[in-house]
């Protein structure tokens, strides 16, 4: 049963990106931006136009490409079905192998501050639930409201001035790692796993240094809405008919909250979820501010180039991704409440 | 679910709801900006003047700058939040932006609201195949990464105003299209309805005089959130390149003018602008919490 759920999803998820797919291939054609200008220099001759036109493809009509780009002429080459994403016009190389190196260095910073930020805001929530409208609450509301409203690149250079400028003890924001120091042999792709498993804990400190303000800033960016949402369906959950049970029968205090947390954390997974997915391509301006080259960046570098297939690989990776994320919480969803799974 | 909420979040009336209160006054002055805020600004704000990179004058100096300000008319206007590395009067600026991210996000938000309300109508309304392919076609959109598709289609489309608008609108009409066809869809099928159907109203009808006006409250409320993060939005478009063009008094190109100086100490070109966003999109998120709640409460 949960099976064929599972693969019912994940055939919609593959006809969902392959719509996503076709339309964002369609409206970046449509926009007035001219790929072939950034390839020639100023006032080119028409021969010279049309060769750079002819170099990254454009000159074919629009079907043969979206053909090509779906992998559905094999004349042409390669294609999405085959499992090539097309080549990046700006750096001339394989648009997978360019977000592989990227994606991780997005993942690691934000499931670091998904995991720091849930340690953090998850227990203020639930304090604040458990006595609705007392000053607690009331503080804990307003911090939520204010942290869920914040331009988070604001805060990411307020950070740098403070802690790098002002106090010396975070790295300038140029970076995973100090330029001195070279990255770890790339296994995972992911720095922090890549330097624990070479053994280099030298490099493991100084990346976490370097990630530390960057997190912070996405931290107190996610504690607002995750602060609001536990509070809000602890509330609900501590209003709900078994903890009366619970209470009447003399349970413990804890015992019940426990109970209540069960309960509450349920809806909150989608939240998180949605979140993690928003995230993906929301941590750009904090990538931005401290020069991560993360997907984020790759992502504002190939829109401000006009390079299409990168553009088109980054939506593409990043909805796939969020659809992912959206499945995994279901099934978890499902764990936790099991009465979801009988449906 | 709402009557437990309102319950947990405690409605005062709506004089005492302190929140409500700063929310509206925050809004309020924000709106008075727009309107006032370059004919008040001391300097204009889009021209340079001689002075580079010059700090905000030190607090103490302050109440004898402010005296001199209001005595002597002669003297040049004080800096009162410095200079910008081309010598733009920061001050001047930051009171002149809310006329371009304010009219940004609300006509955005305009747009939206008066887009999805009408297919949030017809497709909550009128249940059919074509109906169901529009939500199709709007989850689609939805799932689209909303920084990131706003970044393409203002940097292919043109750095411009009208195409921020445009970008901002396309993303949040799908929000206004739920909200809205969940509510007609639980409209639709009460007493009214029926009443009007009785006496002899057509479907168009009942469902433009009749279901609408009872269906706009979630999408207004929402409104205020989305103008909101509309300002955000803007923002942080500036602050990647692919916003407003320079030197447009901008909060988010303010921003991205003065990080390179951050890091050298000048924080006043930054931080100046980002505390007025901050105080902005935090005043429209508790006004359209505020309404929220009342709303929930009925």
């Amino acid at each position: 049963m949960l099976l064929r759920t599972i693969l019912r999803r994940l055939a919609v998820g593959v006809v969902q990106l392959l719509g996503l797919t076709v339309a964002v291939f369609f409206l970046i054609r449509l926009m007035p931006a001219d790929p072939v200008s950034r390839f020639v220099g100023i006032n080119p001759s028409k021969a010279a136009y049309a060769q750079a036109a002819k170099a990254i493809g454009v000159d074919r009509p629009i079907s043969t490409q979206l053909l090509h780009y779906l992998g559905l002429a094999p004349s042409q080459g390669k294609g999405l079905l085959q499992g090539n994403l097309g080549t990046s016009w700006v750096s001339n190389a394989p648009v997978l192998k360019d977000i592989a190196t990227a994606l991780p260095v997005t993942l690691e910073l934000i499931t670091m501050a998904f995991i720091i930020a849930l340690i953090i805001a998850v227990p203020i929530g639930m304090l604040a639930a458990l006595r609705p409208g007392g000053k607690t609450d009331k503080a804990v509301f307003v911090y939520g409201l204010f942290a869920g409203s914040q331009p988070e690149f604001w805060w990411a250079l307020l950070f740098v001035f403070v802690f790098y400028f002002k106090l010396g003890i975070a790295p300038p924001p140029l970076g995973l790692i100090n330029p001195m120091n070279s990255p770890p042999p790339p296994r995972t792709g992911f720095y922090t796993i890549d330097s624990l498993l070479a053994g280099d804990l030298t490099t493991f400190f100084d990346l976490l240094h370097h990630l530390m303000l960057p997190v912070a800033t996405l931290v107190f960016i996610l504690s607002g809405p995750i602060i609001k949402m536990v509070r809000q369906n602890m509330e609900q959950a501590l209003t709900a008919d078994f903890v009366l049970y619970a209470r009447a029968a003399g349970m413990p205090g804890s015992t019940v909250a426990r109970y209540a947390l069960r309960a509450a954390m349920a809806p909150s997974m989608t939240l998180i979820g949605i979140l993690y997915g928003f995230m993906l391509g929301g941590a750009v301006l904090v990538e931005s501010v401290f020069s991560l080259p993360g997907i984020g960046q790759y992502a504002v570098r190939s829109i401000l180039a006009f390079d299409y297939p990168a553009i088109q690989g980054v939506v593409l990776v990043i909805t796939a991704i969020s659809l992912v994320v959206y499945l995994l919480l279901d099934l978890l969803h499902a764990i936790i409440d099991p009465r979801l799974a009988q449906e | 679910m709402s009557e437990s909420l309102a319950v947990a979040d405690h409605i005062e009336p709506a004089g005492a709801d302190w929140l409500f209160r700063i929310g509206g006054a925050i809004v309020a002055l924000v709106l008075f900006l727009a309107a006032f805020g370059p004919t008040l600004a001391p300097y204009n704000p889009t021209l340079t003047t001689p002075e580079v990179s010059s700090p905000p004058p030190a607090l103490a100096d302050l109440p004898r700058l402010i005296l001199t300000a209001i005595v002597s008319k002669n003297t040049a206007p004080v800096h009162w939040f410095g200079t910008d590395a081309s010598g733009l009067d920061i001050f001047s600026r930051v009171i002149s932006a809310p006329r371009i991210d304010l009219t940004i996000a609300l006509v955005a938000n305009g747009l939206s609201l008066l887009l999805g309300i009408s297919i949030g109508l017809l497709c909550g309304y009128f249940r059919n195949l074509g109906t169901e392919i529009i939500m199709r076609v709007s989850d689609v959109l939805q799932s689209f990464p909303v920084f990131i598709s706003a970044m393409i289609l203002v940097a292919l489309g043109g750095r411009s105003i009208g195409n921020i608008v445009i970008a901002l609108a396309a993303l949040y009409t799908p929000i206004y299209i739920r909200l809205t066809r969940a509510e007609v869809m639980g409209q639709k099928v009460r007493g009214y309805v029926e009443a009007a159907r009785a006496i002899g109203n057509g479907e168009a009808m009942i469902a433009i005089k009749h279901v609408l006006p009872n269906s706009l409250t979630p999408a207004l409320i929402q409104s205020s959130v989305t103008v909101g993060f509309a300002i955000l939005l803007t923002a942080g478009l500036s602050f990647v390149g692919a916003g407003v063009q320079p030197p447009t008094p901008e909060w988010g190109l303010m921003i991205s003018t003065g990080a390179n100086q951050i890091v050298l100490g000048e924080w006043w070109p930054s931080v100046f602008p980002g505390i007025a966003i901050s105080i902005t999109v935090f005043g429209f998120a508790v006004l359209g919490n505020a309404l929220e709640r009342r709303y929930a409460a009925g």
